[in-house]
């Protein structure tokens, strides 16, 4: 698009069929990041006028109408990513009753990764310092924290944030600070009080907000080793605004004691995913590997939009890169970040009911993909998608492509320790073990001996206790999730 | 509805793997089912020394005697004149004479079915009954199905499980 002609469709990042009420809600969402009391970055000031006159334009049906009569016909070519889709099976059959398909995505840069700048940061590292953080956690954690400042650009903002009853800004929001007068600071912390996240994510938040900047990787990086009590919900609520304002969350959990499904779903929201740090060890490694991936970031989220379809249902869905992580299965759904090395893969298990096979083709999901990007103030325009499959009379001897298949079998593992959580949550321990002592068989095959033996002892400690040994219901779920990324990787190579 | 061979649970049609034991349900040959004689199975794990140092060899009543040359026990053969090699794997229905599976079997690449070590009148036959990775004598591979002579002292490679065959004199 030349900048003297752009198409107003684009620059508002809306479909040329969009409703009155997209067109308002998408020019709402952009003026509010472009705005010129907020905005920073040189020649923001005019895309905001740009969006303005778009906007005046296409919330007028008249001026609409005789614009689009300008109009080139629309490339359906999207510029800057592109999305490829694959199947389990290449035809649905007439069949009396449910069926299922699988469904992989991938969204992958398009740009060539040299041409791509490493975006900015602007992050947050919410620290839990309660008491039970005392030795060895708080101390890797302040080398960590320190090491991280260290490594910084000039161009990044770091903050640190504290919490336990109350929440304190160590190290605050700021370009060009003194890196000594903060190592400092963080060196000085100690531990005390109780573990309450809501404080310190509030907090965090609103550091992060101080330099809140569409072009920069907006983050937080929340690590605890403790149960929150009471604002789970508060939590989530503020998770949610986050999304909006273009912060993603990441949980880290520390030891057995923390809330994994409550973690998950608090990145979740924002298309972030919980890790488990088993050993203090391990805060530094993954804290960097944290830091790295969010500079590679080449969008911060993917968010599918889709209409509910009478008759096919997203029953399950998991991301298998750049992080493993199941995903809440919502009108809207953060499918997660695409990273400049590693695409967004995410897996779908539809429901297709049979009373809707009667024509020759289904369409089993009509929604877009919205890309929320790094480094890039314009909206990207969003991504079409209609997925059809054709109705047969007999199933397609054809077996799934490898990729699926490669990627169902390590997933199958993952939602058998699901399974086998659930049964034990609903106290069908017997049930549970049961799960775990097929899980075993499964990591014996693969040659995952200790993580095999892992899943034997938790079903023993099931069967005769009817509990989970401290971490293990959390040690068998992240690493059956390691597995799935680790097979992604081999596949690679 | 797909009916898991494994397991018997009912899946939803269009399934990949089965959403109980986790076996794959389709892209794969169907299992069949073998009927197997159930006299011939004798526990010979049981008998093996507990000790982990190398005793000097002693048959007793054994023919010959396999000595693992990576962890230093010896299995000594004795009771009956052949024995099939292998390793036991959960929820299938083969049973070597000898299991393997606790000497790192599955690592070393050692078959379900392996191999047979059988005595013939003074000599000691093995036969390599097309495993996948393989039988070797003193370094060199067996055809399949071939029978091939043994001597004492001889080493054999089961994929990567190395043994060395002790005849006692006959």
């Amino acid at each position: 698009m030349s900048s003297k002609n752009p198409d107003y469709y684009i620059v508002l990042g809306v479909f040329r069929d969009a409703s009155q009420e997209e067109i308002k809600r998408s020019y709402f969402e952009a003026a509010q990041r472009l705005h010129p009391d907020k905005n920073v970055a040189a020649g923001e000031t005019e895309l905001f006028l740009e969006i303005q006159q778009a906007y005046e334009v296409l919330s007028n049906p008249k001026r609409r109408n005789l614009y689009d009569a300008t109009l080139p016909p629309e490339i359906y070519d999207n510029s800057v990513v592109k999305h490829e889709m694959l199947f389990s099976r290449p035809n649905l059959v007439k069949l009396g009753e449910p069926q299922l398909i699988y469904m992989l995505l991938e969204v992958a840069p398009r740009e060539d990764k040299e041409t791509l700048p490493s975006p900015p940061l602007n992050i947050c590292l919410v620290l839990d310092r309660s008491t039970s953080m005392q030795g060895d956690k708080m101390d890797m954690v302040k080398a960590t924290a320190i090491q991280l400042l260290r490594s910084l650009r000039a161009q990044d903002v770091f903050s640190v944030v504290a919490f336990s009853d109350y929440a304190e800004v160590i190290v605050p929001a700021a370009l060009n600070s003194d890196k000594k007068k903060q190592e400092g600071r963080i060196q000085m912390m100690q531990t005390s009080g109780a573990t309450e996240i809501y404080n310190g994510l509030k907090a965090g938040m609103q550091e992060v907000r101080r330099t809140v900047d569409p072009s920069r990787v907006n983050h937080i990086i929340l690590l605890t080793d403790g149960q929150t009590y009471g604002d789970e919900q508060a939590c989530l609520e503020l998770a949610e605004q986050a999304a909006t304002q273009n912060i993603g969350i990441s949980g880290m959990g520390i030891g057995s004691e923390w809330n994994d499904i409550f973690l998950d779903a608090l990145a979740g929201k924002t298309g972030g995913s919980s890790a488990y740090i088993s050993n203090p060890k391990d805060i530094q490694r993954l804290l960097v590997d944290k830091f790295n991936a969010l500079i590679s970031t080449y969008a911060d989220d993917v968010v599918l939009e889709f209409q509910a379809q009478e008759n096919v249902k997203i029953n399950y869905a998991f991301r298998l890169q750049p992080d493993g992580s199941s995903i809440a299965i919502e009108p809207q759904m953060h499918l997660g970040p695409i990273l400049r090395d590693a695409p967004l893969q995410v897996l779908f298990e539809l429901i297709v009911n049979p009373s809707s096979l009667d024509e020759d083709v289904l369409t089993l999901l009509n929604g877009s993909l919205k890309v929320s990007m790094t480094a890039r103030p314009t909206p990207v325009p969003p991504i079409r998608l209609n997925i059809k499959r054709e109705v047969h009379i007999s199933p397609s001897p054809e077996p799934p492509p490898t990729r699926i298949l490669s990627a169902l079998s390590r997933l199958t593992l993952y939602r058998m320790q699901e399974r086998a959580r659930a049964a034990a949550d609903a106290g069908q321990f017997d049930e549970a073990a049961r799960h775990l002592q097929n899980l075993a068989t499964h990591l014996l095959s693969k040659g995952e001996q200790s993580l095999a033996k892992t899943a034997l002892f938790e079903a023993n400690n099931l069967e005769k206790m009817h509990a989970w040994s401290a971490s293990g219901n959390k040690d068998v779920k992240y690493s059956t999730r390691a597995l799935l990324l680790g097979g992604v990787k081999e596949k690679e190579k | 509805m797909i009916v898991c061979s494994n397991c018997k649970h009912s899946n939803m049609a269009g399934a990949v793997f089965c959403a109980e034991c986790g076996a794959q349900l389709i892209g794969k040959d169907t299992l069949t089912t073998q009927n197997i004689t159930t006299q011939q199975f004798e526990r010979v794990s049981e008998r093996i020394p507990k000790n982990d140092s190398y005793q000097p060899f002693d048959g007793g009543d054994a023919w010959a005697s396999l000595h693992l040359l990576d962890t230093g026990q010896v299995l000594p053969l004795s009771m009956k004149n052949e024995f099939t090699m292998g390793r036991v794997s959960e929820g299938q229905p083969i049973m070597p004479d000898i299991d393997l599976s606790p000497y790192q079997a599955y690592a070393a690449g050692v078959s379900r079915l392996h191999a047979v070590i059988k005595r013939d009148g003074n000599r000691i036959i093995f036969i390599d009954l097309g495993s996948a990775n393989g039988t070797y004598i003193n370094g060199k591979r067996l055809t399949p199905n071939i029978e091939q002579a043994l001597n004492h002292g001889d080493i054999i490679a089961l994929g990567k499980l190395k043994l060395q065959i002790l005849v006692k004199n006959l």
